[in-house]
């Protein structure tokens, strides 16, 4: 993959490789902010005052978006030094990271419409929440510790 | 030959380098990614929150809710965001001072980007209450909107750019 003209060009293009970064960050930053905000919604400590179905519906398209964004620059970034990051530790936590963090918001997506119609946010809402929350902050820390660790990127 | 904003700076920049904690920050080897997280929290929630009311004003997003009402309920987090990302940046900076403030991408992130799109944001943040009040905001309302996110983008960037200087 590395070897492929195109990604020869992206590693080796300064300005175009800046700008995937730039769009890898920013998105992930959105991805990330938005996740937590439905989170911290279902942990009723932010919007409170909206139902929590109006919260999820008018944020998680953003975070749809952002999402498919973040994974195509990050993976525009990952095949200029594909050989050096796969077998890497740190990048594989981080991949397990997001895996298990998109799965956790998957199931507050779903989950939200049925908690909305309770009397009371359920406890076992708030703790896939709480969870959600840590693995998308467990993903930022991955990816930071890969440049910190590996030296990569 | 250093700019006179140089000279004034750098001396108070080693002071801070040379503070206990910012050695402790510079010379630990997970202290640092660590407190990247915190700026990157910090920013997530700054982002998050400020992307769900600039695309709301541009019109995108449920009608059910006014682009008013998106920011008055985030108002809290936007700044609890901001709030973080400032210390964890602040941190971050101290453990390598006099690196940060001759970087041109840093100085102009810093100096002169982050102050733009802080006012800017200020701007939008109060004129909203007047744009947003309706499902469907006017043009420089939009306008408004779109030049926040582009500001907020050119400040990524030019953070992105710190290590090639």
């Amino acid at each position: 993959m590395e070897h492929l003209s195109w990604v020869q060009y992206v590693g080796m293009t300064a300005w175009l490789y800046s700008s995937i970064a730039v769009v890898h960050y920013f998105t992930l930053l959105v991805l990330v902010g938005t996740s937590v905000l439905v989170d911290l919604r279902v942990l009723d400590l932010a919007a409170t005052s909206r139902p929590v179905a109006e919260v999820s519906e008018q944020i998680y398209p953003w975070m749809w978006g952002s999402f498919w964004l973040a994974i195509f620059s990050g993976f525009l970034m990952f095949t200029t030094d594909a050989g050096d990051y796969l077998p890497d530790t740190v990048f594989r936590v981080k991949m397990t990271a997001i895996l298990l963090a998109v799965i956790s918001t998957i199931l507050v997506q779903r989950g939200v419409p049925h908690w909305g119609q309770q009397p009371s946010m359920p406890v076992g809402a708030k703790v896939l929440a709480s969870i959600s929350l840590l693995l998308w902050i467990g993903s930022i820390l991955a990816g930071v510790e890969i440049a910190a660790i590996s030296g990569l990127g | 030959m250093q700019t006179h904003a140089e000279t004034s700076l750098l001396p108070v920049c080693r002071h801070l380098q040379t503070t206990s904690w910012a050695t402790a920050i510079r010379l630990s080897e997970w202290m640092y990614p660590f407190i990247q997280l915190i700026h990157f929290s910090g920013l997530s929630l700054w982002l998050g929150t400020n992307v769900a009311g600039d695309l709301r004003l541009l019109g995108v997003g449920k009608k059910a809710q006014t682009a008013v009402a998106v920011r008055d309920e985030l108002f809290m987090w936007n700044w609890i965001g901001f709030g973080v990302a400032v210390l964890g940046g602040f941190l971050l900076f101290s453990a390598r001072a006099t690196m940060y403030i001759v970087n041109p991408a840093f100085r102009a992130k810093l100096f002169m980007l982050i102050p733009a799109a802080l006012v800017w944001h200020i701007i939008v943040q109060v004129k909203t209450k007047g744009w947003g009040k309706s499902a469907e905001t006017a043009l420089v309302g939009k306008l408004a909107g779109l030049l926040e996110l582009l500001l907020w983008i050119s400040v990524v960037t030019a953070a992105v750019e710190i290590p090639n200087y």
